[in-house]
């Protein structure tokens, strides 16, 4: 893969692998620890709840007042909220896994910009997905419960209201810290000037630019 | 500018607009005039108002009397919070109406083979470890059939009713010793020890009190029948009891009123009890040894009545377990001192509270020196020699309180008064302060603990005669809160008791309180705190027929009952295992069934089992008693008793 690089320009090619190859690792061990990490929150105050309800979304499950929320949402007939996104929850540890080993391989490869687009599939795959199943519980109500609504789709980020409940719904740490490794990638990604590096080697050659 | 004042600017200087004020009705000045309120009034208010979602600072754990109910009360707003049920049925509680409180209140809680429906309760009793009060159980008496309950203060329910084999009425309870390893039930009106007949000529012979000492266990929250143990007491009719702490530790103390032995007229124009009980100068000061009472008794020096072990009274009296003390004429109150050395005793019928030293009586004990032997060959002491001294305080001078500085606070009854007093030295001048009327006990903050924390006082009255806007002749009692932070006393809040009289309570840091929001997990049964014999989970609920026997296993939650339909046939009994399997905080749900007098109630994780005979063929709704959500009123379903033939 690495096509007639100077002489001159060998030494500091080699030191941009390991830097490289460095920051995908960390931007593996961010996704690795965001994992265990609650990565979404949703916030529920009604009149009757003054300390709210909060539901917490993990990679591999939720966590919160879970048996609440279900009880609120079968008066409007919504399905259980343990029933949601059964595939992601039982292999996003492999996924997870699978997404930082091959952070670090295309680094070790020299996939320049590679690293940073897998770590951003992560947090993006994860905000579509759980669009997708917060569109398709709140457009799947059961005809038959007491409450009848018209379809929705509940609030991903920001505010949103149904009912007497007004939701607040954001990232938590797990999230962040998926964006954390999507700038390690980027870090992975990008080639300091060389006389930024008091080991330089003198200005034999044009410097790297930036990536485009 | 003096503390009303500051409060006045303060309040008036709010930044509500000039037109809301209007709306309100004026601004402070206006209202108070309109009103009819001074700056004290007003200071008093402030002093006790807590606006909505504030919390009080204390709990009032009070008696309710032959209401045979606890209620708690927080402290400085006066707000009613709950009513424990206890010897009645009560149906918000669902105890004693066909679920497994039944168990507790006509199983266990009956005496001599007889279903009680009510109590008379006096002294409700917090557990302490180290002589302060721990937040973990109350115990209160029941005065007409002699019986204890143990309360659970995690979810402020009756977890045991013991009966007293040996007594027909205990007073002096339910105090308990500086580590709770004792509950003490004492005798009031002496019968034959364990029941059975004797005429009332043969009162001196065989009638007796007795002191029982309840073990209770603390791991398991329960009293321990087994391991309890009487000891047996002339027929004085012992009164009020407190047990000894540091110094004292070891030592119960209890007053008695009719050493006179009088019962009545007898038929025979003898003179009624009330004349014939006050004719001595003195009555006894019972002092009693309970370590030397516990070796006798591990000795095997004790008889058993009735399954109760007893240790005779001629063993306690030849081995001083039990000692008197001369006491003025027919005395009330008997309260430990905060430092355990000194025991006050104030007279209904004396002026004084007398204070005596525990250290005094003890070195008379061990010298021997004692001033005779009462007609049942108990030693006394010399009244002058185990004092430390009397204090005048008033007509009808009853309980004694303590606050955290060297005060006590005695309930004094025919002046309606609180007096405080010094009770270290006796050397300041009591100052007294009225209260609304006739007050019986009263109680300070952590007020007999090794520990009071002073602050507030509540005065528990007999009587409220013009406090409140009329409701018929039977008016309520009138708990009346003191201020007494302050060089002088100060009442700053009325609450009226609509129930039965109210004895004794004590006044509880709030914080000490742990109580639970839920039971978790879902499918507790309250009253044995382990799950549920019959709990299920969602899921499991079904109905199993075994001849004329119908399980039927229940969930419960918003806002249906699973199942909701349940057929039987006339003649079966039926069971239904109910377990509520909602987590969240307050989501109460109850039970009840059309004319089979059930009603439970079923709070967030609570198991209940109602069991009853289909004996009436037809239709029988039941339904949510709980206002428990929007859908409240569809949160029902059918019982279908089959007729027979049918």
């Amino acid at each position: 893969m690495v096509t007639g690089p100077s002489t001159a320009l060998r030494q500091p090619k080699t030191t941009h692998r390991s830097r490289a190859i460095a920051f995908a690792a960390l931007a593996a061990a961010s996704m690795g620890a965001s994992w265990f990490l609650p990565w979404w929150r949703f916030h529920l105050l009604a009149p009757q709840y003054p300390e709210g309800l909060e539901l917490v979304v993990y990679l591999h499950g939720l966590g919160g007042d879970v048996q609440e929320v279900d009880i609120i949402n079968h008066y409007i007939g919504m399905a259980h909220l343990a029933d949601a996104a059964p595939l992601e929850r039982a292999w996003s540890a492999w996924l997870v896994a699978a997404f930082a080993l091959a952070t670090i391989a295309t680094a070790v490869v020299r996939l320049r910009w590679l690293p940073a687009v897998i770590a951003a599939m992560l947090p993006v795959g994860f905000l579509v997905d759980t669009w997708y199943w917060l569109h398709r519980y709140g457009n799947t109500l059961d005809p038959r419960a007491p409450v009848h609504l018209d379809p929705f789709t509940p609030v991903l980020f920001g505010e949103g209201h149904i009912g007497q409940f007004s939701t607040q719904a954001g990232p938590m740490a797990g999230f962040a810290l998926a964006l954390v490794a999507v700038v390690f990638g980027v870090l992975a990604a990008i080639r300091p000037r060389a006389h930024a590096s008091p080991a330089a080697p003198p200005r034999a050659a044009p410097p790297p630019g930036p990536a485009r | 500018m003096n503390g009303a004042g500051l409060i006045l600017r303060l309040l008036t200087a709010c930044e509500v607009e000039e037109e809301e004020h209007e709306a309100l009705g004026g601004d402070l000045e206006s209202i108070m005039e309109s009103r009819g309120l001074s700056e004290a009034d007003i200071l008093a208010a402030a002093k006790t108002y807590t606006p909505s979602g504030k919390l009080d600072e204390y709990v009032l754990l009070a008696s309710g009397g032959h209401s045979g109910l606890v209620l708690a009360i927080g402290v400085p707003s006066m707000r009613i919070l709950k009513y424990v049920a206890v010897f009645s049925p009560e149906p918000f509680q669902g105890y004693g109406m066909g679920g497994l409180g039944d168990a507790v209140l006509y199983g266990e809680g009956k005496q001599r083979g007889r279903t009680l429906t009510w109590g008379d309760i006096h002294h409700p009793n917090l557990s302490e470890t180290n002589g302060d009060y721990d937040g973990e159980f109350m115990f209160v008496n029941d005065k007409a059939n002699s019986r204890i309950a143990v309360i659970d203060l995690t979810d402020f329910m009756t977890k045991q009713i013991v009966t007293n084999p040996l007594l027909a009425s205990s007073h002096g309870g339910a105090i308990v010793t500086p580590n709770t390893e004792y509950v003490l039930e004492v005798s009031q009106y002496a019968t034959p020890l364990g029941g059975g007949f004797a005429p009332l000529a043969d009162f001196q012979k065989s009638y007796r009190g007795a002191a029982t000492f309840w073990k209770f266990d603390r791991e398991k929250g329960r009293i321990d029948p087994a391991r309890s143990f009487a000891v047996e007491l002339p027929p004085y009719a012992q009164d009020i009891s407190d047990a000894g702490k540091f110094a004292s530790d070891g030592y119960v103390f209890l007053n008695s009123w009719d050493t006179e032995m009088a019962a009545g007229t007898l038929g025979e124009g003898k003179p009624f009890l009330e004349s014939g009980a006050s004719q001595n100068d003195m009555d006894y000061l019972h002092v009693v040894d309970l370590r030397k009472a516990e070796s006798l008794v591990a000795a095997g020096r004790a008889v058993e009545i009735n399954g109760m072990r007893v240790l005779p009274l001629d063993v306690a009296a030849k081995e001083h377990v039990l000692v008197f003390v001369p006491e003025p004429k027919s005395p009330h109150g008997c309260d430990v001192t905060p430092d355990g050395t000194g025991i006050v005793v104030a007279g209904k019928l004396d002026t004084h509270a007398s204070v005596y030293e525990f250290s005094k009586i003890k070195d008379l004990i061990e010298r021997g020196e004692f001033t005779g032997t009462d007609p049942f060959g108990v030693s006394v002491l010399d009244f002058q020699k185990s004092l430390r001294g009397q204090v005048e305080i008033g007509l009808g001078p009853l309980h004694t309180t303590f606050d955290d500085t060297g005060h006590a606070y005695t309930s004094v009854f025919l002046d309606s008064t609180v007096v405080r007093w010094n009770y270290t030295q006796l050397d300041e001048p009591p100052v007294s302060m009225p209260v609304q009327y006739n007050i019986g006990h009263l109680t300070a903050a952590e007020g007999d603990t090794a520990h009071p924390k002073g602050k507030w006082v509540v005065a528990m009255n007999k009587m409220s005669q013009d406090r409140y806007v009329g409701t018929g002749p039977l008016q309520p009692q009138n708990f009346q809160l003191i201020d007494i932070s302050g060089p002088t006393m100060q009442l700053i809040a009325d609450l009226p008791i609509g129930l039965g009289e109210p004895h004794y309570a004590q006044l509880i840091k709030a914080d000490k309180l742990k109580t639970l929001q839920t039971y978790t997990p879902a499918g507790v049964n309250p009253y044995t705190d382990a799950r549920g014999t019959g709990a299920v989970a969602p899921g499991e609920e079904r109905v199993e027929r075994s001849g004329k026997k119908v399980d039927v296993y229940m969930t419960v939650i918003r806002s249906h009952f699973t199942p909701d339909t349940i057929e039987v046939n006339e003649g079966d009994e039926v069971t239904l295992h109910i377990t509520s399997i909602e987590q969240a905080r307050d989501q109460t749900h109850g039970f009840a069934i059309d004319m089979y007098n059930v009603s439970v109630s079923l709070e967030p994780g609570r198991y209940e089992e109602v069991t009853f005979l289909a004996d009436t063929p037809g239709v029988f709704p039941f339904y949510c008693t709980e206002f428990c959500s929007a859908l409240h009123l569809e949160m029902a379903g059918y019982l279908l008793v089959r007729p027979k033939g049918g």
